[in-house]
């Protein structure tokens, strides 16, 4: 299935009722393991769908992004000791542990948890939990081109005035564009 | 790649800052990060050696605004500029939707320029991007240094494909937001 999958494709959308369907696995799994916050991440690192306290919200953006660096990271040692990929990444602190693990190669998986939960149960659920995320995984993959072609009318070009209008370019934006920032610099 | 979250109503992007060590990467994310209004800036987080060379990554959430409803939230990144950490800029270019090569326009590094840049042309082949469609910006840095080649120089060593280029000194702003507009306007129009 993966391999059909354009190494050039530029864009993945993920609709409403995968973003639910994602949402409920996470909560699920978010219940039954007791852990603090649980995220699916995309390959670059950013949050697809989360669960937990919004208070830690921007904690959570920075973790992604290293947490993306660190599964890249061990997929470059992967490759220097002639291993297919490490699946999973541990960090165990004093207060608070996190565990990794790959979706298909595509997304992550991260759970963050105190020492109320324990680890083998939080690996054999967030096991459980990688299998239903990558069946959702196929559907967005299968129904992404039609997607784009959709949604990409007219979006392109707002975006680009709104670029534009953001860094104090002349050209006039789009209408029907809205832009809730004030210019900057 | 870029994630577009419909539910959310979020369009996500990953720009890399790319070049060779201590030409200015991380000065452009420094003076971006300055000059975001303080209400919708987050924390410039910086992976950084004990003399402050970047060992990992430097990354800055940036949110640009709502077209259509959907919010446009790019993610910059530096790479590390060091030849030791080539695996680790490997890393950081994995889901890449936008590079910036930042250049040293100085006449005694034009050959590491030379050898970042066919290193990044490598990377990009390896992550199965088609480089000539790829969204690339380049920036020619410490162009006010007395040591900086001219511009039509540089072009002819650096830019033989002729992607957007932008003349520079970060450490005063000269350049920065034109490069990141053009870079994100590009990446734009891949989605």
């Amino acid at each position: 299935m993966f391999d059909r999958l354009d190494p050039t494709l530029t864009s993945l959308i993920v609709s409403s009722e995968e973003s639910e369907a994602i949402g409920a696995c996470l909560k699920r799994l978010m219940d039954e393991t007791g852990a603090t916050h649980i995220m699916l991440l995309d390959r670059a690192g950013q949050i697809i769908s989360w669960q937990g306290g919004e208070s830690r919200m921007q904690e959570m953006m920075h973790l992604g992004a290293l947490l993306a660096g660190a599964y890249a990271t061990s997929r470059e040692m992967a490759r220097l000791l002639k291993e297919d990929g490490f699946r999973v990444l541990v960090q165990e602190g004093m207060r608070e542990k996190i565990f990794t693990e790959t979706v298909e190669d595509r997304w992550l998986l991260v759970v963050v948890f105190d020492h109320q939960a324990h680890l083998g149960l939080v690996k054999v659920l967030a096991k459980r939990a990688t299998q239903s995320l990558t069946g959702i995984l196929h559907l967005v993959i299968q129904n992404n081109e039609s997607r784009r072609s959709q949604f990409r009318g007219g979006i392109r070009k707002a975006a680009v005035d709104t670029i534009d209008l953001l860094f104090n370019d002349d050209s006039a934006p789009s209408p029907g564009q809205t832009t809730e920032k004030k210019p900057w610099p | 790649m870029a994630l577009i979250n419909v539910a959310a109503r979020e369009i996500h992007g990953k720009i890399v800052y790319y070049g060779p060590g201590l030409c200015g990467k991380t000065t452009n994310l420094q003076f971006i990060h300055g000059k975001i209004p303080q209400n919708g800036r987050s924390d410039l987080l910086s992976i950084a050696t004990e003399t402050e060379r970047t060992l990992f990554f430097d990354f800055l959430p940036l949110d640009l605004g709502k077209v259509h409803g959907f919010t446009i939230r790019f993610h910059l990144y530096t790479v590390p500029g060091q030849i030791l950490y080539e695996r680790t800029r490997v890393a950081v270019l994995n889901g890449a939707d936008g590079v910036v090569f930042v250049a040293d326009a100085q006449r005694d590094r034009l050959a590491d320029n030379l050898q970042s840049l066919r290193e990044l042309a490598h990377n990009l082949t390896n992550q199965g991007k088609r480089l000539l469609e790829f969204p690339l910006v380049m920036q020619y840095n410490k162009m006010d240094l007395p040591t900086a080649l001219p511009t039509p120089v540089l072009d002819r060593y650096l830019n033989t494909i002729k992607v957007p280029r932008f003349e520079a000194v970060a450490v005063k702003g000269t350049g920065v937001f034109e490069t990141l507009r053009a870079i994100s306007k590009l990446v734009v129009n891949k989605l």
